[in-house]
């Protein structure tokens, strides 16, 4: 499923004016594609990917999914959430059978689907845990195959693993590249560390500071699982740091971008 | 081993002493209340305070006779308190749950009627008892004089916990394709289950309060409000005393009950 954004741009009014969050973005990802958008905190990069989601609405530009215009949220794009938006009162079978219980679909059916995804996400044992029960790793796997079991085209994933300790948010990269190979979904997946992007991503799309738009995009092919400790990993993680590092002092020193 | 079994046997015997102590400090206090409630009665000689042995005789004979004057025992008087207190904590909630829904969720709701509810608001529900006794008659005056001590409680509760609702949650459900009725029932009801049952715990303590204020202006097939001021009137002291102690009895039940099912169901709900 191939997602493409064009021209988005976002305004939020002001007092005065306006703010441009998101200005001219453009990208296109391609089917089972795995994209990460880095960029420096206030870039806009988690309001990209709810106009994504429809969950907040685009100021113009367009935005399609396999040549259809998105309008709104829809249950072809599913989210995975930073702090995880469970529903509390819900065990965890029943977070991942909301979205087939709203599409009404007959029990037998969302049993077969709820255990798989249980399964694919590793929470064997833990079907009727709510989430309090559960430790932060354990959550976001919830949150995950919630997504997952109403089979979206997409993924999006707002910085799902930032509220993670970090031993639980590099076991989670790893589970989830895992997922994804299984899956194969298109995913496009927000995060404010380069470390991750440079594990996880086919390409990684870094972002302006506010208002934020595209301003390089890496492609890694390497084969996965990435060795972290490599010479070339840490060498594109420098490359792409200092690509920020600069981002982030130009903005904050008030210069303005050519 | 030796040195874990030291360990647990001391914080047993530890729990053991503070257990002990909270159960004799209770009895110590009780001790004292009595005692100085002997102390009053016999000192002050007075009918209308009556040493706590004389109460606790009438407080059993109020439950096994039927009084004379009244033709009815304590469990006729507590069973008419009940069926108006039920009548009209039915009727707040009944009233509350889709007003309080709807004011949470829409703001136009919300803007139009809050108005007329912060003029009532103020007024202790017990200043309607006179006006309401007139127009609603004895049987439906005191049920309505419930009605609204329990409604605004109630109703700003629900309120609240429909403005509460976790943001993320409702956008998780929106991804999840939810329209706006799903939202409202699988999302926002849910959510606001706790904080309904925490207002109905409020509302019961409210309501009792009310219920015998009301009975005692004026009531009609009986009622323990109702029960007490008789016995005041027809100088039958300790009976009168009995009455208010079924009415802290009940009190406690029901709002204890109340208090247990508010924590089994956020249990429930997973909130902690």
């Amino acid at each position: 499923m191939t997602l493409k954004i064009t021209d988005l741009v976002k305004k939020f009014p002001k007092e005065e004016g306006e703010l441009i969050a998101i200005e001219n973005f453009n990208l296109e990802i391609k089917d089972r594609e795995f994209v990460c958008v880095l960029g420096p905190s206030g870039c806009g990069k988690t309001t990209l990917l709810r106009i994504v989601a429809g969950l907040e609405t685009k100021t113009s530009g367009s935005l399609h999914l396999d040549g259809r215009e998105i309008m709104g949220p829809g249950s072809d794009r599913g989210m995975v959430f930073q702090e995880f938006a469970l529903f509390p009162w819900r065990t965890v079978r029943r977070n991942i059978e909301f979205g087939l219980e709203i599409g009404k679909m007959p029990s037998a059916e969302k049993k077969r689907i709820s255990d798989e995804y249980i399964t694919l996400v590793g929470l064997k044992g833990f079907e009727d845990s709510h989430p309090y029960e559960l430790s932060g790793g354990m959550k976001q796997r919830v949150g995950i195959a919630r997504a997952l079991a109403n089979n979206p085209a997409v993924l999006l994933m707002d910085e799902p693993f930032g509220a993670l300790d970090a031993q639980t948010r590099n076991m989670m990269q790893k589970e989830l590249l895992r997922i994804w190979e299984q899956t194969m979904k298109t995913v496009m997946f927000i995060t404010h560390s380069v470390d991750e992007a440079c594990y996880l991503a086919d390409r990684i799309v870094v972002m302006t500071s506010r208002p934020g738009t595209v301003k390089e995009i890496f492609t890694i092919d390497w084969p996965r699982p990435r060795d972290r400790a490599s010479v070339e990993f840490a060498a594109l993680r420098k490359k792409i740091l200092a690509e920020l590092e600069r981002e982030v002092y130009d903005s904050s020193s008030g210069s303005v971008r050519p | 081993m030796r040195a874990g079994g030291k360990v647990l046997g001391l914080i047993s015997r530890d729990r053991l002493i503070t257990d002990s102590k909270t159960v004799l400090i209770t009895i110590a206090s009780l001790i004292v209340f009595i005692a100085t409630w002997f102390a009053i009665s016999i000192y002050s000689n007075l009918a209308y305070i009556p040493p706590p042995d004389k109460v606790a005789v009438a407080f059993f004979d109020s439950f096994t006779h039927k009084d004379i004057s009244l033709g009815t025992n304590m469990w006729d008087n507590i069973f008419a308190s009940l069926g108006r207190f039920g009548i009209g904590f039915v009727m707040a909630f009944l009233l509350a749950l889709p007003l309080g829904l709807a004011m949470g969720y829409f703001k136009l709701a919300q803007l139009f009627i809050n108005p007329i509810v912060e003029i009532f608001r103020p007024i202790p529900p017990i200043a309607w008892v006179p006006i309401f006794l007139l127009i609603f008659g004895l049987f439906w005056g005191p049920v309505v004089v419930i009605f609204l001590g329990v409604l605004f409680p109630l109703l700003s509760n629900i309120i609240f916990g429909v403005k509460s609702v976790d943001k993320p949650l409702i956008d998780a459900a929106k991804t999840l394709g939810a329209n706006r009725l799903q939202l409202f029932t699988k999302v926002i009801l849910p959510y606001t289950i706790p904080f309904i049952m925490a207002g109905i715990t409020i509302g019961l303590g409210i309501g009792w309060m009310c219920i015998v204020a009301a009975e005692m202006i004026g009531a009609v097939g009986g009622g323990v409000g109702f029960y007490i001021n008789f016995m005041k009137d027809i100088g039958r002291f300790d009976f009168m005393y009995a009455g208010m102690v079924v009415i802290a009895i009940l009190g406690l039940v029901t709002v204890g009950a109340s208090r247990y099912v508010e924590n089994k169901l956020n249990s429930r709900m997973g909130v902690k």
